[in-house]
């Protein structure tokens, strides 16, 4: 690069100054600030007493955090399969010659990420309501008679994980899909026909050519799975806030709770510590299975 | 000879397959239409039973108002939260409008000078502000609420205007950064070595030269932004007591409470808080989705 462009130092320093300080100032101190509390007894007023490791000590017994941890690893391998996997087969579909209409399926299929959880979570508990939209279709179709009272309630106990994952799966199919759509725009077509020519079905180009061929854009989308469903907080809170008890609690809904419900800022901080911990933790550790997994394979 | 008994088997064994194959484009076909009916599905059956009252659509969730003996709409919904003052609702749209506006200009603009100059501008800083600025994309927000909370509240900044400003811009920074700085690379450096000979400061070669050029990226962080703004709900949850100054999904959070089971007026809200972003949806959803995916791929 020639001398001439380059600018004073102060220049250079004026610039940076604002989004440096901004995003310092709104990341990095606080993280810092939540890994003090952490080792304090704290509930929100002027009296807070350090005690040393009580907080994680009390965090690695707490039944419920673990149980959070395992609800969020549910979702992270319901939405892995669902999302990814519904997407990967629908852009096979939408991409063979048989099938026609693929900009509507890519328009009318992305809709859904574009709205707020908040408002999904409304619109899928109005579903799941004892006498709601899913039972009296069911019922309409004669799978569920009798009355609306002896209907199973979605959003109970045994099944609830399952129910709020639904909504997170089909939210987010579409976005999947037209990440994959754009990765496989990129392969070169001859390569799809010269396998026609050799007698590959549809089946086989999608297992043996287009899956290898868009491997890392499948990283991408694994990655961004895993980050999503390790902070899910948005429909959670909206559809069952963790209940019924706690069989649907999240990590980011019980430190929600334990800070701001429970005020009990000093564990709180302890819980967001722990969240930042083991959602980095969990991304990186499938990135390294992934690469190690990926690596057998070539070799 | 032989030729005259392998032919007809031969076109025999083609025309089954053709029909095979037929039937399996139907049914790819009719997958795909399932697939994206269910994601259109919702905003219609809401629009429709926001048109009835409670007991209209507690009696019946599917019908159609005024088709099949069903009674006719009624804009009651509506008119009942457009008129009560208890709703708030137009307020809380417009604080999200405020917030979503000035964040993404704060985020392209600051996007756009890191960007850059993480980009061209070499030295021993580069890196670490490059890791510093990455580092805030593994960041879980939820491990940040607690002490966010804690020091917005020392400095007397909850509850303001400008309040959700700084959270929003300095999450959506790292991924507009990254944006941008892979966009400047592309950009061959002679056309700022030509300025900087003909006399152009770095300044004004930034704003008149470099600006223009990178338009185009510039409008996919914004696109990006404007749904992860307007959506976006923890930080707002955490951050803001003050009714008045509510952003959308909040607000729903609430009406949800204050509405009860009164789920065609949940829906109305819904709708009417929708709209923006859908009609913004249908009318730009080529390059709304094209941007959402070079983000998702590149940051």
């Amino acid at each position: 690069m020639l001398q001439s462009i380059k600018p004073k130092r102060s220049t250079i320093l004026l610039y940076l100054l604002i989004p440096v300080v901004a995003f310092v100032f709104t990341v990095f101190y606080p993280l810092c600030r939540a890994v003090i509390y952490s080792f304090f007894e704290w509930k929100g007023g002027p009296n807070m007493t350090f005690n040393g490791l009580a907080n994680y000590r009390q965090l690695f017994a707490d039944g419920v955090f673990w149980q959070a941890f395992g609800h969020n690893i549910y979702l992270v391998i319901v939405c892995i399969i669902g999302q990814m996997g519904i997407a990967f087969i629908l852009v096979m579909f939408a991409n063979s010659k048989l099938t026609h209409s693929k900009g509507v399926h890519r328009t009318f299929g992305f809709f859904p990420s574009t709205i707020s959880a908040v408002c999904i979570g409304m619109i899928w508990n109005i579903i799941y309501l004892q006498d709601g939209l899913l039972n009296t279709v069911l019922s309409k179709l004669g799978i569920l008679t009798g009355n609306w009272l002896s209907w199973p309630n979605w959003l109970g106990t045994g099944n609830v994980m399952l129910a709020v994952s639904i909504p997170l799966v089909w939210q987010f199919i579409g976005y999947y899909m037209v990440i994959m759509f754009s990765a496989i725009a990129g392969i070169d077509n001859e390569i799809f026909e010269s396998a026609e020519i050799d007698g590959a079905n549809g089946f086989q180009k999608a297992l043996y050519i287009t899956l290898p061929l868009i491997k890392n854009t499948i990283l991408v989308c694994l990655t961004l799975c895993i980050a999503g469903n390790m902070k899910a907080f948005d429909n959670i809170y909206v559809m069952t806030a963790g209940g019924p008890g706690t069989s649907s609690m999240v990590m980011a809904m019980y430190g929600y709770n334990t800070s701001f419900r429970d005020s009990n800022l000093g564990y709180g901080s302890t819980i967001s510590v722990a969240i930042f911990v083991l959602s980095l933790a969990v991304i990186g550790g499938s990135q390294w299975l992934v690469k190690r997994a990926t690596k057998g394979v070539e070799a | 000879m032989n030729k005259a008994v392998v032919n007809p088997t031969h076109t025999e064994r083609k025309k089954r397959v053709k029909v095979s194959t037929r039937i399996g484009g139907i049914a790819m076909d009719v997958v795909l239409w399932i697939f994206s009916l269910s994601c259109i599905f919702p905003l219609v059956w809401m629009a429709y039973n926001s048109l009835k009252l409670k007991r209209v659509f507690n009696a019946d969730k599917l019908a159609i108002p005024g088709l099949f003996g069903a009674e006719m709409p009624t804009l009651e919904n509506y008119t009942r939260i457009l008129t009560n003052p208890d709703y708030h609702l137009f307020e809380s749209m417009w604080n999200s409008v405020r917030t979503t506006a000035i964040s993404i200009l704060c985020i392209v603009l600051f996007s756009f000078i890191v960007g850059y100059i993480l980009s061209r501008i070499k030295g021993k800083w580069n890196r670490p502000l490059y890791l510093l600025f990455l580092s805030g994309m593994l960041i879980p927000i939820h491990s940040l609420l607690v002490p966010i909370y804690v020091v917005f509240k020392e400095m007397n900044m909850t509850n303001q205007w400008f309040t959700l400003l700084l959270p929003y811009v300095s999450f959506g920074l790292p991924m507009g950064i990254f944006l941008v700085e892979g966009y400047v690379k592309g950009i061959p450096v002679s056309l700022e070595e030509a300025a900087a000979i003909d006399g152009s400061s770095f300044s004004r070669t930034l704003w008149s030269i470099i600006l223009p050029m990178c338009k185009p990226i510039l409008v996919t962080v914004a696109i990006i932004q404007v749904f992860s703004c307007w959506n976006e709900f923890s930080f707002a949850l955490v951050l803001i007591e003050n009714v008045h100054l509510q952003t959308v999904p909040l607000a729903l959070t609430q009406f949800k409470g204050q509405f009860g089971s009164d789920y065609p007026k949940q829906m109305a809200a819904m709708l009417i808080t929708m709209l923006p972003i859908v009609i913004l949806y249908f009318i730009f959803s080529k390059q709304i989705i094209k941007g959402m995916v070079a983000g998702a791929v590149k940051g």
